[in-house]
């Protein structure tokens, strides 16, 4: 459960009094408005990253634990750019490896060594038939295999929430639609709470929640 | 707690990195402080100096001319093989120029190509007349400087672009400009250039000082009626009378007004140059200069042919073949090498371990220097770095000697690492700088996200993306340090021999054969290490590496 | 020591002897020294009690020896030197090889004569004059080094540097008698069609040079002064232009200076047009002569070294046709020098050193091997093979040739 409280995103020009969010796991909130309103600096508070051009306010907590005092390592919240970030020296399942949890155990509560988590990862990319970019590395990925191997990675996390930042805006319009419509998926399946920032608001799932940033906004 | 040992670790961490920078600066006063005093007479003597003024314009013309026409070559090299499938044979075939010491490189040209040398004897020999005279590379002057030292800093431009595209995302600018109607080369020249330009000033700067005050080639090649000015200098400096030493202090004022007119006026090139371009991106015009580049897809070519001219040149005078007489293959042997390789294993095993030492330390003091001010969110500016590179070698040395025998320190070889460390500091900060600031920091960000603290995050993805960076600095530093001449001899005080301390003593004395067997060897070591750091390279993968299909 | 240090003999020697093997080995040495015949007198000074000690103490030293490193013959017979002392006397000679003296000199203004680096320096001229000025190097040489007796100062002008009296504070060594090296034709007709008299295969003058110039333009050239070989290329002809005047001998007044200097200028306004690049650029030093000379680009190159012909020639390096020439009025002769700093650390090492270069023996090998440095040694010294001698102009003209010069074509 993500819960963001008495939340205020304002700068000397003007606010926003955002109202109170609160994201069950598995949901979805897409956030939209003009360019310029601070939805990615929005998105970057949540993680806990440095923030320029507005100041924030407001309590976030993720099952009923406040996280604001936390830095980034310890919030456990993954983000999604439109440029997903895959490390460049490492291939797809390494960089995969390197997202899956330090004390990730198998059945019997032993941690796994080397080979098995390669092998839970590429468990992970069999499961969305991606298995045959394993080996190759980021550079050699298309788009939109990008952008699932980068969705896969950030899920492999098992992070508390997941925040998307445009995330298939660089792809063309019908990957774009068959990408977020699999993500949309996945996210449900895998029972994490989700913020994305969208353009559009066409071909969205129908349970997702949706905040307009314009209507909460104020001259000051 | 935790903020004290966090602000006691950063303090000390700005004292060591201050202290190597500093060193140059502490040299300097050390070895300039007047000791005498200078008279009205001695300063007319100095700017009554026949040829005095010539001597200050070519230097500074040479060391303007020479970097910037390397910088400029090296970039349309660049943009002509960086997508090719023939980069990586560039990558390759760069160690062999970049190990060979400048004098090597000077001796082979002229040599070569001067009115008498081989290249128009051998035309000669085939088709019966020769060239004329002026076709030929003067013996000595100005142009032949310039050329010299430019075709030897074409590689190390090549090398420091080598390691900052890794970082740049050189290919998607490309595909923009294309997408907006501009041609390849416009591109490169509109929106890659700004970037590499920036980020290779200090490569520049490192050029234009080691132009300025280059001796052994200026002696050699340099114009000598009047003389650059470095061997003005050297000769007052030498001359031990007090008038001589009045004119050397002067002379270094003087030189060092000049290091910063020279600053000064790359800083301004900079600006003019990234104006012109602004100019012409916003009026969408295409730069001239763009169309003449296919013409450098030759220089991988010519570059080859050149280093093996003059590798044969040295392996030949090495084996006692000379233009004295008929040329026979009788008279070849390889003699002396089995004679000098018995007295040239200690000081290889001196330089291969002060260069290690030196340039493992260097990189590392550098890396840290550059992380300090990354956490400072604020970036001192270059020349602070760069002093040990900037400053007059001979003045500074001199300053650490008088400090090093007050101190009655001894002769260790670890005196000798420290007295490299500032200029393998300097040439690492050079190479890594602008590769450091180049790291995309959402790496780092994506890496926190998925629970890695810090310094988990700074050796686990920084370091990493770094790594071609950091060979190439490595490389670099390793050459600086075995090319050291007077900062090894003054400090070992003759105890800690090394290749270069034979080889520069031995070049002094114009013997063709025994030359060419120090030169070949003093060039085996950064010819190794630079063939290693690129073979090592090339397996790393950088943010914007580009696998060619 | 983080990585061992080279060793040029790759001898090791323990530093602490027990007394009773410092007695035992002196004796040894000693009868060694007198099986060498012909060496009465040395082995009479060599006995001297105080030499004894110097003997004792100096055993299992090492002496850094400052000389230029840029002649691979005489680095060879250093090392044939570090070979003999090894194994004579326990010393340790390192050569520590610098492109230019000048290094060892602003190290030892820099220690300001406390402890020095430097045991044994090669020296002359204006850098002795420096030093001994400074008061940086060790004095009563002569006095303490027994085989300083042999030095042949009846026939050498060896009390004298440049002008400056040597006051024991440095030993000759060698001799460098200054001559030009040529091509077998630069010469040749000079000696059928000049008038001048003097002029024999063997002899030049100006007019010869001249002659030979015009013949061969762009062939001829001299190291660019204040490069030594340069200036005193200068001297030779300011000597030959001005028949041999006495005022040269004498601080270059200002009278003299103008009287004098025009007849030189004159005529190297002559010789520069002719010269190599018509006088636009010069060779840095005579070392650079003689590779362009090899090269073929000169046809002439200047030497300290009257035995460099006849070495170079059995080496290779020269051509068997080269000649060697010297100025008729006599080839200028001065004496290169050893010295020893103040703070030296082993100068009585540094002594013996100087006492065995000294040594018939080290001389004689000097002189045969592939060096040939003339001997400055009473027993070896052989009017048939030596030049003429010329008597070096006073140190004031030095300068005032050199500024002059750098006035008139510097620029």
């Amino acid at each position: 459960m993500l819960r963001i409280t008495d939340c205020h995103i304002y700068n000397t020009k003007w606010r926003i009094d955002l109202p109170d969010i609160a994201l069950a796991p598995g949901e979805l909130l897409v956030l939209t408005g003009p360019s310029g309103m601070g939805k990615s600096t929005f998105l970057h508070w949540l993680l806990g990253d440095i923030i320029r051009h507005a100041t924030i306010s407001g309590d976030i907590s993720l099952n009923n634990i406040a996280v604001n005092g936390l830095n980034i390592e310890q919030r456990r919240i993954g983000l999604l750019m439109q440029d997903v970030y895959l490390f460049p020296h490492l291939n797809v399942v390494d960089n995969i490896c390197f997202a899956l949890p330090k004390a990730l155990a198998d059945s019997n509560g032993k941690v796994l060594n080397k080979p098995q988590r390669q092998a839970a990862a590429l468990a992970m990319l069999n499961n969305i038939d991606l298995g045959y970019v394993a080996k190759h590395y980021p550079e050699q990925l298309s788009g939109g295999e990008r952008s699932r191997v980068g969705l896969v990675r950030a899920l492999a996390n098992q992070p508390q929430a997941l925040l998307m930042d445009e995330p298939f805006a660089s792809l063309d319009p019908s990957t774009s639609v068959q990408v977020s419509q699999w993500a949309f998926t996945q996210l449900r399946a895998s029972g994490v709470p989700a913020i994305m920032v969208s353009h559009a608001i066409s071909n969205l799932p129908s349970q997702a929640q949706h905040l307009e940033l314009a209507d909460y906004y104020r001259r000051v | 707690m935790a903020t004290t040992i966090r602000r006691l670790t950063l303090s000390v961490g700005w004292l060591v990195v201050g202290l190597v920078a500093g060193l140059p600066l502490f040299g300097i006063v050390m070895g300039l402080w007047p000791t005498g005093s200078l008279s009205w007479p001695d300063i007319t003597r100095f700017l009554t100096y026949n040829g005095l003024a010539t001597s200050i314009v070519a230097s500074v013309f040479l060391s303007l001319a020479a970097p910037l026409l390397a910088l400029y070559v090296a970039f349309m090299v660049y943009s002509q093989y960086r997508f090719s499938r023939r980069w990586q044979a560039l990558e390759n075939r760069l160690a062999p120029l970049l190990s060979l010491p400048h004098l090597a490189v000077a001796l082979g040209l002229v040599y070569l190509f001067s009115p008498s040398g081989m290249l128009w004897s051998v035309l000669y020999g085939i088709f019966g007349y020769g060239a004329p005279a002026w076709l030929g590379l003067p013996r000595k002057s100005l142009l032949t400087m310039v050329l010299a030292v430019s075709i030897k800093e074409v590689p190390f431009f090549l090398l420091i672009f080598s390691a900052l595209g890794r970082q740049l995302a050189i290919k998607n600018w490309l595909l923009q400009g294309r997408a907006l109607g501009y041609s390849d080369a416009a591109s490169w020249w509109l929106l890659v250039f700004p970037a590499i330009l920036k980020q290779s000033r200090l490569a520049l700067l490192a050029a234009m000082a080691y132009t300025v005050s280059v001796l052994d080639v200026s002696l050699l090649i340099g114009p000598n009626i009047p003389q650059l000015y470095a061997v003005v200098l050297y000769h007052w400096q030498t001359g031990f009378s007090e008038s001589d030493q009045a004119q050397a202090w002067l002379g270094n004022v003087v030189l060092l007004v000049m290091l910063a007119v020279l600053v000064g006026a790359i800083y301004l090139h900079e600006g003019l140059v990234l104006m012109r371009i602004h100019f012409n991106a916003v009026m969408a015009n295409p730069l001239r200069i763009a169309s003449v580049g296919r013409l450098f897809t030759l220089w991988l070519t010519a570059f080859s042919l050149l280093t093996v001219a003059i590798l044969t040149t040295f392996v030949l005078w090495s084996v006692g073949w000379s233009s004295q007489g008929a040329p026979s293959l009788a008279k070849l042997s390889f003699s002396l090498w089995q004679e000098e390789w018995f007295f040239i294993q200690g000081p290889l095993l001196n330089s291969l371990g002060i260069g290690i030492f030196s340039s493992v330390l260097g990189v590392a003091l550098s890396v840290l220097a550059l992380e300090l001010q990354h956490q400072r969110q604020r970036y001192l500016p270059d020349y602070i770095w760069l002093m040990a590179i900037l400053l007059p070698q001979l003045s500074m040395v001199y300053g650490w000697q008088i400090a090093h025998t007050t101190l009655a320190a001894g002769y260790h070889s670890s005196w000798v690492v420290l007295a490299h460390l500032p200029f393998t500091f300097a040439y690492s900060y050079l190479v890594l700088r602008g590769p450091f600031q180049s790291v995309n920091r959402h790496y780092e960000v994506v890496a926190a996200s998925f629970g890695y603290s810090y310094w988990q995050r700074w050796f686990k993805i920084r370091f990493v993306l770094l790594g071609p960076a950091l060979l190439s600095a490595l490389a670099i530093a390793f050459s600086v340090s075995v090319a050291q001449y007077i900062s090894t001899l003054m400090i070992g005080a003759g105890r800690v021999v090394t290749i270069t301390t034979e080889a520069v003593a031995i070049a002094s004395g114009n013997e063709q054969q025994i030359i060419a067997v120090y030169m070949l060897v003093q060039a085996a070591l950064p010819f190794i290490v630079f063939l290693i750091a690129s073979l090592l390279a090339q397996r790393m993968r950088g943010s914007y590496h580009v696998a060619y299909h | 020591m983080i990585w061992p240090t080279f060793s040029i003999t790759q001898r090791t020697y323990g530093r602490r002897c027990t007394g009773y093997f410092v007695v035992i080995a002196s004796l040894l040495l000693l009868m060694a020294g007198s099986a060498c015949a012909n060496q009465v007198t040395q082995q009479q000074a060599e006995q001297g009690l105080q030499w004894q000690q110097t003997l004792v103490s100096a055993k299992g030293a090492t002496v850094y020896f400052y000389a230029w490193g840029g002649s691979k013959p005489v680095n060879d017979y250093l090392r044939w030197a570090s070979k003999e002392l090894a194994d004579r006397y326990q010393i340790r000679l390192r050569h520590v090889k610098v492109a230019d003296i000048s290094e060892a000199i602003s190290r030892l203004t820099a220690e300001a004569g406390s402890q020095s680096a430097i045991d044994l320096l090669w020296v002359n001229g204006e850098n002795f004059s420096y030093l001994k000025q400074q008061q940086l190097l060790l004095g009563q040489l002569w006095s303490h080094i027994p085989n300083t007796a042999l030095l042949a100062t009846d026939t050498l002008p060896l009390q004298h540097d440049f002008g400056v009296a040597m006051d024991e504070f440095e030993v000759p060594w060698g001799v460098g008698q200054f001559n030009v090296i040529s091509n077998a034709t630069l010469f040749k007709q000079s000696a059928d069609t000049t008038p001048d008299a003097l002029s024999t295969n063997n002899t030049i003058s100006p007019s010869s040079l001249l002659a030979a110039a015009k013949r061969y333009p762009g062939k001829i050239s001299y190291p660019r002064p204040p490069e030594f070989h340069g200036t005193t290329f200068l001297k030779q002809l300011l000597v030959a232009l001005s028949a041999n005047d006495q005022r040269l001998l004498h601080t270059a007044t200002v009278d003299a200076q103008a009287e004098l200097l025009p007849l030189l200028w004159n005529y190297l306004d002559q010789l520069h047009p002719l010269s190599w690049q018509q006088g636009r650029a010069f060779p840095s030093s005579n070392t650079e002569q003689l590779s362009l000379f090899q090269q073929q680009q000169l046809a002439m190159v200047v030497s300290f070294n009257p035995n460099q012909l006849v070495k170079d020639q059995q080496s290779a390096r020269l051509a068997a046709t080269s000649q060697r020439h010297y100025f008729a009025q006599g080839a200028i002769t001065n004496s290169h020098n050893l010295a020893i700093p103040k703070g030296a650390q082993s100068p009585d090492a540094a002594k013996v050193v100087i006492n065995f270069l000294l040594s018939e023996y080290a001389q004689q090998q000097k002189l045969t091997s592939s060096w040939g440095d003339p001997t400055v040694i009473k027993p070896l010294v052989d009017d048939a093979a030596t030049l003429p001698a010329q008597q070096e102009l006073h140190s004031s003209w030095q300068q005032v040739i050199e500024v002059s010069w750098q006035q008139r074509y510097g620029a």
